[in-house]
């Protein structure tokens, strides 16, 4: 059987139609398997370190930042009346967002059956984890007595009093924590094959015991891939609806209220795309240079980066229409409150952070029309660092024009951040920074066993299929 | 109504018992300290001398709870002797209450009569004691000039009581002696005197109505005939009776009855704020603004000046002048009056060209009121103003009217010139100062500091130790008006008696006891003197039922002098018109200076009252500092780089200012020089430069100091008020000039609605057309009202509301201090205003509308709307802030964990956060020190605050009222500690009888009980006969941004001016209307469609009917 399968000339597809490879060079599995662990089994690189010390450092700013903050009080920032949140909401939808990739490409790219997302979805998903836990912070160091921050949550106590189900806050909790909770486990439950690779690789007891650990004794028996994968596609069909919900549910923060700039409709599914937006243009300023310093051109190839610049196409386009929308319905409504609202946004004393946010959430993306954009790996860094500096500032300027000048004019203020603000914010990426550092220094960051499944070499009826060379 | 609102107010007050007889007879006015005292042991009267005094002075220590317990059970004694307790004597104080004081609740507020000297007058107070140590001034209601009202300096004159740096010590020549010591050594100047009649010994004072220290006086003067006595006063208030004496040829005093007024010019007058007892005229003109309904008549108030003050505010017609060409004016009013009767006025008249049409129209509408008409000339202007002010009055028939005389005093007659100049010339050995501070305030050109060395003995009273203390030989710390006995009279000559509620806390000693002292009385404790004055005061008869009758109403009944006749006589005033220099006018580069009482911290006495340093200026909205004011067009003369390429219209925005800073300029005149930052201020007369007094005091306490400018440094004695030919330099430096309020358009919004008198009575519910939703009658919302999904949630005895009458404020702050000291709001500083963290529960909005050189003001109080359907409630995750069966929104602190979401979703920004922790806070970090940080590292919880001042303004916290921490936010509650009193009254009252609704007038907020105008009334919204309800019913009644459909509980009532047609400044509406109109809204004075007010929306958007 095997030889005729051997011996059945297969016409290659004209050139047109031919798909770009996954993996390119026709790498093999166990080359696949060799590199990925290589970069956790090799000696520490120089980079690796000069890249750590710093994200360190800057973590622990952060922290200073936030132990300066609790112990001082709220006006170490810059808020004030009438603008009761700026840096610390923005930071915080600015990180939510960015969590918003990760799920995205492991749960709805997988039910949609998207066999590129293989190469990119470890890492997108630890990135998700990680901005998950820096946006966590900001809404917890907030509230002006943190001590008392867990009255948030509905725990049962001697006074019944409960939280106010009817405050979009409370929603917040309940859609972030379950958010990241899920995004967790969905992220561990795929890395389990690829911790049995490790331990199996691994030199030392210390390895050993520690993937063996978290395995789960896993021994690739048909059982487990066939349990571990009805697992997995539950949990992508669980995180689906998350994807979604939760940046709605952040977006209901603003739309929920009465602030003119705030109260829309459009809200939900324009945080959503903004979301989607924001992730994929953190997942390429990360894959962009991680791919060249750690030799993954081959996994994480010029088509994925394409096919990301894509998605930040669309999504920025719908971004984009959400801006204009706005601004219609401001006119159309008839609401003078409403109109000066956006005239304000864009012509107000904050027209400066509106038009950043409009020349890098809506020009920049429209380059990645051209092909030779998308897969010039040095301007798709460059839109990818613009999409994040657009994003942060999409935020700003909800919260803060919004805030500054409301109903009455007696109260109408101006927001300046203090260096506190700023140093929080930096020190988050410090934090996520180490994080994702630390993750790619000791867990494999591109999940060995599905790269392989979308291999040509994986496929029984593939000539160079049947693991006929090579081993797992 | 409203008259009759107020004197039930304190029905439940122990104020009202009158004292039972006495069961045994009294000796004398003695509280005994000890038994010892008794046997006048010379250890006992060691003692005596030491207690207090070395006990204070040595003070150092924070205000101990033993400390304090004693100090409070010596108070008890004070008021046992008040009257208030009987006249039981309880003998040494022991620390606990064995036997309680008669009417001792612990716990339950007490209230006090007395009354705070002000200037040449004195205000009624009812002063509430919590546990001994007094903590909320209200107007006395038995006094019938005030009904309960006061102003913002009365408000806060009880943070002063509880200042750190308030002066605790005997000193000579700066430092500490033992009390003793300093009245042997007071005694020891006085003799060497005694045997030359004074000669040599000068007495410095402050303007006072005391009849106990004029009696003094009297009798010091007769014991030392050849002494001189000086009066001294930056702000001198007493030009109005000193003039009318000159011009009356006796001593009187003018009292402008305002309630009677129908038309009044103001000639540079500030009667609302900075005159003598702004409050009571307050309450007089806003009587004649009630407007009730269509057929009403309103008084029309024309407004000659050249600042903007809130009389220029308030009026219907403002004429901005250079302050130098305010007897131009006055004198061309004059002339159309007196028709050539005075003819050599022309002269005067020249001052002023310009507005000929504004005068001519203004002296018709005068004219045409007659008897009814006011002029009145403010205490900045020459004596010509004031006479020609006088002549007008009397040509019209005024007096007797609307402006009466009453005897009065005569004035001293030496100044502070004179004794500058016998101090110079060294005839002057010793002076005698009570209470002014000249080493600042005085005139600079006298350079009294360094006269005053001169003298060998400068002796003082002084509440500070303050620029005037570095050049004193003996100084003597003064006691607050609320620790000593004391007695004055009112602006219309009632008589008022000053009882202290608490013993000194730092030994201080009133000005009765040092001149009673000098005048070697028999007893120099003012408890004496004062008795002793009333005696020659009452009728014959039972004095002890009078003195305490006295002692207990706080006034003296049917003491006010009866009005004399007076003839102004013409060759007086012709007599100064012959006198009268026209003032060279500024022009080009030269500028006028108008210096002014500042509405804060006055002339300089409250500038370490950090209340009163808060509080925003009512036009300019700055806080904490005084700034140079000039006019746009002046700006932009001077080219200030604020001004360079900006719309006018800009300037009622201070927003450029917040981005861009303030020019620092050098104000030159006459060789003398000051810097300081410009503020463009719309609406000021070009070509002057107002300069707020008080401020940029080298010696301070820690809340004043570096505040402000100095403007004393540019003041002489030839031109106080105002100086013309000041040169502005640009030094190129920017500064912030901190402000609460950013913005000053109303951007054609319906906030603050205003209509003209003849448009309201054609369209009399023009303000609720104002609505957005008023022509969309089926817009309703698709929500169910709370209250009507749950209606059994809703109490069916009380529904408190509150309406605020537009029409009367004219914003004088007074209800924003008073909201402070109820509700222990905290003073934040400087730098956290810069940065928009001021806490006041109530703030006073105010909107410039019109041209920026001639714009209207509006002002509105704005606090916690009490929203029925609260956004802030809906959106809090904890439950911290929530709704009660009474209406009201309730903030509860202990849940709030801070995530500030209520304060943005409020349309109202009526929240506030407390960022840090304010009230733990050193008021040394309250200054501004420009880094970008929030002022100097606050080390949070283990900042240590130092104990002395910490536990000083703990005293002054109402003990009723929770003091926030960090992290919380906070807003106005309607007063719910005082709602919770008066029902526990109510209830205890009703007992099985179950009548729990409280009744109308038993209590009021803070807010509306100092309101001297009564625009702000508080009450139940269910009680048929509440004030509130009747005001809610008025078709001027309006909700703000009501179209949110809130429901607030706060409703407005529309503003209506008065102006006249002929003015040559008329215009159809008022400005913020023709700005609302413009903005392309329909006229609220045309018909809409049948739909617009259709029943269905009407009785919906009225509160009155049972709240929603």
């Amino acid at each position: 059987m095997a030889e005729a399968t051997h011996n059945l000339k297969v016409q290659p597809p004209p050139r047109e139609l031919e798909r770009e490879p996954l993996v390119l060079n026709g790498r093999s599995l166990g080359w696949i398997s060799d590199r990925v662990a290589g970069i956790i089994e090799g000696p520490t690189p120089k980079w690796w370190w000069a890249a750590f010390v710093p994200s360190v450092l800057v973590m622990t700013l952060c922290f200073t930042m936030i132990a300066y903050l609790i112990s001082t009080g709220i006006g170490v920032w810059g808020l004030n009346q009438p603008v009761g949140w700026a840096w610390d909401i923005t930071n915080f939808v600015f990180w939510i967002g960015i969590g918003h990739a990760g799920t995205l490409i492991s749960a709805i790219l997988f039910l949609l059956r998207q066999k590129w997302r293989t190469s990119i979805n470890r890492a997108a998903e630890a990135m998700t984890l990680f901005a998950v836990a820096c946006a966590g912070i900001f809404p917890m160091i907030h509230v002006g007595r943190i001590w008392f921050a867990w009255w948030l949550f509905p725990i049962p106590n001697s006074n019944s009093i409960w939280p106010q189900f009817r405050s979009p806050l409370l929603w917040d909790v309940f859609a972030v924590s379950t958010y990241g909770t899920v995004s967790l486990l969905f992220w561990y439950v795929g890395l389990i094959p690829d911790l049995a690779t490790m331990r199996d690789r691994a030199t030392t007891r210390a390895r050993k015991f520690l993937y063996g650990l978290f395995a789960l004794g896993w021994t690739g028996a048909n059982r487990h891939w066939s349990n571990y994968e009805k697992a997995y596609l539950i949990l992508a069909g669980v995180s689906t609806p998350l994807v979604l919900s939760v940046h709605s549910i952040v977006s209901f923060d603003f739309a929920v209220s009465q602030v003119p700039g705030w109260h829309t409709t459009i809200f939900p599914p324009y945080f959503v795309a903004g979301a989607i937006f924001s992730g994929f243009g953190m997942v390429l300023t990360l894959l962009i240079p991680l791919r060249k310093v750690c030799r993954l051109e081959d996994v994480i190839t010029l088509r994925h980066i394409e096919l990301m610049g894509k998605v930040i196409l669309a999504t920025g386009s719908i971004v984009g229409y959400a801006y204009g929308m706005e601004f219609f319905i401001a006119w159309y409504g008839g609401n003078p409150y409403e109109r000066y609202a956006f005239e304000n946004r864009a012509f107000g004393p904050y027209w400066w952070s509106y038009w950043i946010m409009i020349t890098c959430n809506v020009v920049t993306p429209h380059l990645f029309w051209f092909k030779w954009v998308r897969r010039n790996m040095v301007v798709v860094f460059i839109i990818s660092i613009f999409v994040n500096i657009g994003m942060w500032f999409e935020r700003f300027v909800i919260i803060v024009t919004s805030l500054h000048r409301d109903y009455l004019p007696s109260s109408w203020g101006y927001f300046m951040p203090s260096p506190v603000d700023i140093l929080t914010f930096v020190g988050s990426f410090g934090l996520f920074f180490t994080l994702f550092l630390l993750f790619m220094r000791f867990l494999p960051m591109v999940a060995i066993s599905e790269v392989k499944g979308v291999t040509p070499q994986a496929d029984p009826h593939h000539p160079l299929g049947g693991a006929k060379e090579g081993h797992h | 109504m409203e008259g009759e609102r107020l004197p039930k107010l304190f029905r439940l007050s122990p104020m009202k018992t009158i004292p039972p007889p006495c069961p045994e007879p009294e000796v004398g006015p003695k509280y005994w300290r000890s038994l010892d005292q008794l046997a006048e042991t010379p250890e006992f009267n060691e003692w005596v001398e030491r207690e207090f005094p070395a006990g204070a002075s040595e003070f150092t220590d924070p205000v101990s709870r033993r400390n304090f317990v004693k100090i409070m059970s010596a108070s008890f004694l004070l008021m046992g002797v008040a009257g208030l307790t009987g006249c039981r004597r309880p003998e040494e104080h022991i620390l606990p209450f064995t036997r309680l004081p008669e009417g001792y609740v612990h716990g339950v507020a007490q209230f006090y009569a007395t009354a705070r000297p002000s200037r040449g007058s004195a205000i009624p107070l009812l002063v509430k004691s919590n546990d001994g140590r007094p903590s909320k001034i209200e107007g006395n209601p038995q006094f019938s000039g005030g009904r309960g009202g006061t102003d913002g300096y009365t408000q806060a004159s009880i943070l002063n009581l509880y200042d750190p740096d308030r002066a605790m010590r005997c000193a000579r020549n700066g430092n500490q002696v033992s009390r003793e010591e300093a009245f042997q050594e007071l005694q020891s100047v006085v003799a060497q005197f005694s045997a030359n009649g004074g000669q040599g010994l000068s007495f410095l004072l402050e303007p006072s109505s005391s009849p106990s220290r004029a009696r003094l006086q009297a009798v010091i003067a007769a014991k030392f005939p050849q002494a001189t006595w000086h009066s001294f006063d930056p702000v001198d208030l007493d030009v109005h009776a000193q003039i009318a004496s000159n011009a009356a040829g006796q001593p009187v005093m003018p009292v402008f009855h305002f309630d009677k007024a129908r038309r009044i010019l103001s000639l540079d007058c500030d009667f609302l704020g900075t005159e003598q007892d702004s409050f009571v005229a307050i309450k007089g003109f806003s009587r004649g603004r009630k407007i009730e309904n269509a057929g009403n008549e309103l008084n029309r108030l024309y407004s000659v000046e050249a600042l903007f003050t809130i009389t220029g505010g308030a009026a219907d017609h403002r004429l901005p002048v250079l302050p130098s060409q305010v007897a131009g004016v006055a004198a061309r009013v004059a002339m159309e009056i007196l028709k050539g009767q005075s003819p050599g006025l022309q002269k005067v008249a020249d001052g002023y060209k310009g507005e000929e049409k504004w005068i001519t129209e203004c002296a018709k509408d005068l004219l045409a009121a007659g008897k009814n008409a006011l002029v009145v000339a403010g205490q900045r202007q020459p004596e010509v103003v004031h006479l020609i002010a006088h002549t007008i009055n009397q040509a019209l028939g005024s007096v007797g009217e609307t402006v009466t005389f009453i005897p009065a005093p005569a004035p001293l007659k030496g100044n502070l010139q004179d004794l500058a100049k016998t101090l110079s010339s060294g005839q002057t050995k010793a002076v005698v100062i009570l209470g002014a501070n000249p080493a600042y305030s005085a005139p600079a050109n006298l350079d009294f500091a360094v006269q005053l060395k001169k003298a060998s003995h400068v002796v003082r009273l002084g509440y500070y130790e303050d620029e005037t203390f570095a050049v004193t030989t003996l100084h003597f710390p003064e006691a607050h008006f609320l620790e000593t006995w004391g007695d004055g009279r009112t602006g219309d000559g009632t008589l008022v008696s000053i009882q202290p509620l608490i013993e000194p806390l730092f030994g201080g000693i009133s000005d009765l006891e040092i001149l009673a002292r000098i005048a070697g009385m028999n007893s120099f404790r003012p408890y004496d003197v004062v008795r002793d004055t009333l005696k020659g005061l009452v009728p014959e008869g039972d004095f002890e039922a009078s003195w305490k009758k006295f002692i207990h109403d706080g006034v003296l009944e049917n003491s006010a002098p009866k009005p004399v006749a007076v003839q102004i006589s013409a060759e007086k005033l012709n007599n100064a018109v012959a006198q009268f220099a026209p003032p060279q006018s500024a022009g080009g580069d030269q500028y006028e200076i108008v210096f002014h009482r500042d509405y804060s911290v006055d002339d300089g006495r409250y500038n370490n009252n950090g209340w009163l340093q808060e509080t925003p200026d009512p036009i300019t909205k700055i806080v904490w500092e005084n700034a140079f004011l000039v006019s746009p067009k002046t700006a932009q003369a001077l080219s200030l780089s604020l001004a360079a390429g900006r719309d006018p219209e800009d300037y009622k925005n201070n927003d450029i200012g917040v981005v861009k800073g303030h020019d620092v300029v050098e104000l030159e005149i006459g060789g003398r020089k000051i810097t300081g930052p410009v503020w463009i201020q719309p609406g000021l007369a070009d070509q002057t430069i107002a300069l707020a007094l008080g401020y940029g005091r080298t010696r301070t306490g820690r809340v004043g100091a570096g505040a402000g400018y100095n403007a004393y440094l540019l003041r002489t004695s030839e031109s106080p008020h105002f100086a013309v030919g000041a040169k502005v330099t640009k030094t190129g430096k920017i500064v912030r000039v901190v402000s609460t309020q950013e913005h000053g358009a109303m951007e054609g919004r319906p906030i603050i609605r205003e209509a003209n008198l003849e448009q309201y009575r054609k369209k009399t519910d023009f303000a609720r057309n104002m609505d957005i939703d008023a022509h969309a009658p089926n817009a309703g919302p698709i929500y169910k009202h709370p209250y009507d999904s749950n209606p059994e949630l809703k109490s069916k005895v009380h529904q408190w509301g509150m309406a605020v009458d537009l029409s009367s404020c004219v914003g004088c702050n007074a209800c924003v201090i008073a909201c402070q000291a109820e509700n222990n709001v905290p003073i934040v500083g400087k730098d956290q205003v810069n940065r928009g963290r001021e806490m006041h529960w109530l703030r006073i909005d105010r909107y410039f509308a019109g041209d920026v050189n001639r714009p209207q003001i509006a002002h509105q109080p704005m606090m916690c709307q009490h929203c029925e359907n609260a956004p802030c409630e809906s959106v809090c995750p904890v439950n911290a802030t929530v709704h009660d069966e009474e209406g009201l929104n309730i903030m509860a602190y202990n849940r709030c964990v801070g995530t500030r979401y209520c304060s943005n979703n409020c349309a109202w920004k009526v929240r506030r956060f407390n960022f840090f922790d304010y009230n733990k806070r050193p008021n040394a970090y309250a200054k501004m020190d420009g880094s970008l940080m929030p002022g100097p590292l606050y080390k949070g919880p283990l900042a240590k605050r130092e104990p002395l001042e910490y536990d000083l303004i703990k005293m002054a916290k109402n003990p009723d009222v929770t003091v926030r921490m960090r992290g919380v936010m906070e807003k106005c509650t309607f007063c719910i500690q005082r709602i919770e009193g008066a029902k526990i009254s109510q209830k205890v009252k009703a007992g099985a009888s179950g009548d729990v609704q409280v009744p109308e007038g038993t209590f009021t907020t803070a807010c509306a009980q100092v309101c001297p105008a009564e625009a702000i009334v508080f009450g139940n919204i269910l009680d048929e006969n509440s004030q509130v309800q009747q005001l809610k019913k008025r078709d001027r009644n309006y909700e703000v941004l009501g179209f949110l459909d809130t429901k607030p509980r706060t409703t407005y009532l529309a503003r209506i001016r008065n102006p006249n047609h002929a003015m040559p400044d008329f215009t159809e509406s008022p400005l913020t209307m023709e700005e609302y109109i413009k903005g392309h809204n329909p006229s609220p004075f045309e018909a809409h469609g049948s739909g617009a007010h259709g029943t269905s929306a009407q009785p919906a958007r009225a509160p009155s009917k049972g709240g929603h």
